[in-house]
């Protein structure tokens, strides 16, 4: 058995919006998810999911979803650290709610763990150096 | 016995490659196994280093004369106006000057950037004209390679401490300490702490006037006591315990490395300058090599609440900063997040490389001309009565 994790954006319509769609991929298919992100308005909702289980149950999941008319993106990086220009100051390690922004206690550098990513938005002005920005 | 060295003693041992040379981080370890007298024999030299946003930076420039000649009553460089109270062609361009239009995000600290860093600059002048200074208006392009002088002149650098920030109200603040989150949602920090140079030498019995230094990546000089020096701060294991001595530097922008010599911007807030800065220490004695042994858990510096707009915020608490480093700190029960906004990694780079420096010889050490006061209190501005 494969475990697979992955990080997906779904887009769907109003009428969508009732239907228990994250609850189906936990009970039904016992999936773990978390909802890192979600919000709903007249365009209809859009949600940030963490999906974690059995790579073949993963990908039914994610056909169960686009079968509902959910439209499934993968979801990339959201934003993008450029190292050349960053002095791994820190400044960034204390906004990111997530802690994606670790600064190694052995060589006092900072990484981004984009795994941790929840597409907030709240480190994009927080660098001095201008090293952090949206991923276009 | 007390050891005693000189500084001939350590120069000429340094001109022969025979100094011993290690970082302030180094020398912990060292003297830790060695003990202190055996250590002061062996060791000449101690390496500090400290890279962060040193806001109070500029660049005296002179950049010839033009034909016919103009006086350069206000002057601009890509933008940012460079003060030029001064005789012509002379002027001073401030870190934390913001250019005229297109906002905030560009100031004086991205003009010396691009000069380090071997790019033109745009330079735009005007004047009144007289009958020796004929031109009223010029605009041409300058770098490093045509003008005459080019040099830092910082007024206040490298403090010897400073507080940490944190935001106790319910809205985002921000500032020359970053982006303070509400509800004490994170805390800032900025000091290279056991790195750090004039925490290694605490009373400054080794650094003073005329002292040569790493300068952004060059050489430079320590050429008076910086603004708001102060010594009257509140000490723990005899290092301050907050913002206490800091000094003026100087030192020629040719030479200086742009991997050390960094503009920052602070959203909502402006511009600095990101320099990187380091002091050799001469381990004169055994006292001086016991004051560069301070470890991180042993510095502490106040937690200052900037929901307090005034200039007498109570601290809120002390911490040390290898509390800081940890990645949180607790305030009121509550566990806090930091972020250093001085770069440990650059210090220990600045550390290393001055070390290698003086190691091959080709960094020697200088003798204070004099030294800064033992004694001197900061005055605050009092809002007085103005006589006509
Ligand atoms: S705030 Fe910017 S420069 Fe500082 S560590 Fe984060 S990405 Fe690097
Ligand atoms: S977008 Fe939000 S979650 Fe992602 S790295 Fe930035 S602060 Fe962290």
């Amino acid at each position: 058995m494969t475990v697979k994790e992955c990080k997906v954006q779904l887009e769907y319509t109003p009428d969508l919006v009732s239907v228990p769609i994250t609850y189906r991929l936990a009970r039904d298919l016992g999936l773990e998810i978390n909802i890192l992100k979600a919000a709903i308005d007249e365009n209809g909702g859009k949600m940030i999911l963490f999906l974690k289980g059995e790579e073949r149950i993963v990908a039914e999941g994610l056909r169960s979803l686009e079968k509902a008319r959910v439209r499934v993106k993968p979801l990339g990086d959201y934003v993008v650290k450029d190292d050349a220009r960053c002095i791994d100051c820190g400044g960034c390690v204390s906004l990111c709610p997530m802690s994606a922004y670790v600064m190694s206690l052995d060589d006092y550098k900072v990484r981004l763990d984009q795994s941790k990513c929840v597409a907030c938005g709240m480190c994009i002005d927080s660098c001095p150096r201008g090293a952090i920005a949206l991923n276009q | 016995m007390l050891v005693t060295k000189s500084y001939e003693e350590i120069n000429s041992k340094i001109e022969k490659g025979e100094a011993v040379v290690l970082t302030a981080e180094e020398v912990i370890h060292v003297v830790e196994e060695m003990g202190v007298e055996k250590a002061a024999k062996e060791i000449d030299v101690v390496t500090t280093g400290t890279f962060g946003a040193m806001c109070s930076s500029g660049a005296f420039i002179n950049f010839g004369h033009s034909e016919p000649p103009i006086k350069m009553q206000k002057v601009w460089l890509n933008d940012v106006p460079a003060y030029t109270g001064l005789a012509a062609v002379d002027a001073y361009i401030g870190a934390t000057e913001v250019r005229e239009y297109g906002g905030i995000s560009y100031g004086g600290a991205h003009v010396i950037e691009d000069l380090v860093a071997g790019k033109d600059v745009a330079l735009r002048a005007k004047a009144y004209g007289t009958d020796c200074y004929p031109l009223k208006d010029i605009q041409t392009s300058i770098n490093l390679t045509n003008v005459n002088q080019a040099y830092l002149y910082n007024p206040r650098n490298m403090y010897q401490n400073y507080a940490v920030a944190t935001n106790s109200s319910e809205k985002t603040l921000h500032t020359y300490m970053g982006k303070l989150l509400p509800r004490n949602g994170n805390a800032t920090y900025c000091s290279a702490g056991q790195l750090s140079p004039l925490l290694n030498d605490p009373q400054l019995r080794t650094i003073g006037l005329g002292t040569k230094i790493f300068l952004g990546g060059g050489v430079g000089y320590v050429t008076w006591e910086g603004t708001q020096y102060k010594t009257n701060v509140k000490t723990v294991n005899d290092v301050p315990a907050g913002a206490a001595r800091c000094l003026a530097v100087s030192g020629d922008l040719r030479g200086m490395d742009p991997e050390f010599v960094k503009a920052l911007y602070f959203p909502q807030y402006g511009t600095s300058l990101g320099l990187g800065i380091g002091v050799p220490i001469p381990i004169l004695d055994e006292q001086v090599l016991k004051a560069t042994c301070i470890r991180d858990d042993q510095i502490f510096a106040p937690v200052l609440d900037y929901a307090e707009q005034s200039r007498a915020r109570k601290p809120v608490k002390l911490v040390n900063y290898q509390e800081l480093r940890s990645g949180a700190i607790d305030i009121n029960g509550k566990e806090v997040r930091t972020s250093g906004l001085s770069s440990y990694s650059k210090a220990r780079t600045i550390a290393g490389k001055l070390k290698s420096w003086i190691e091959k010889g080709e960094f020697g050490l200088t003798k204070p001309v004099a030294c800064f006061p033992a004694e001197q209190v900061q005055k605050t501005l009092e809002i007085r009565e103005v006589k006509k």
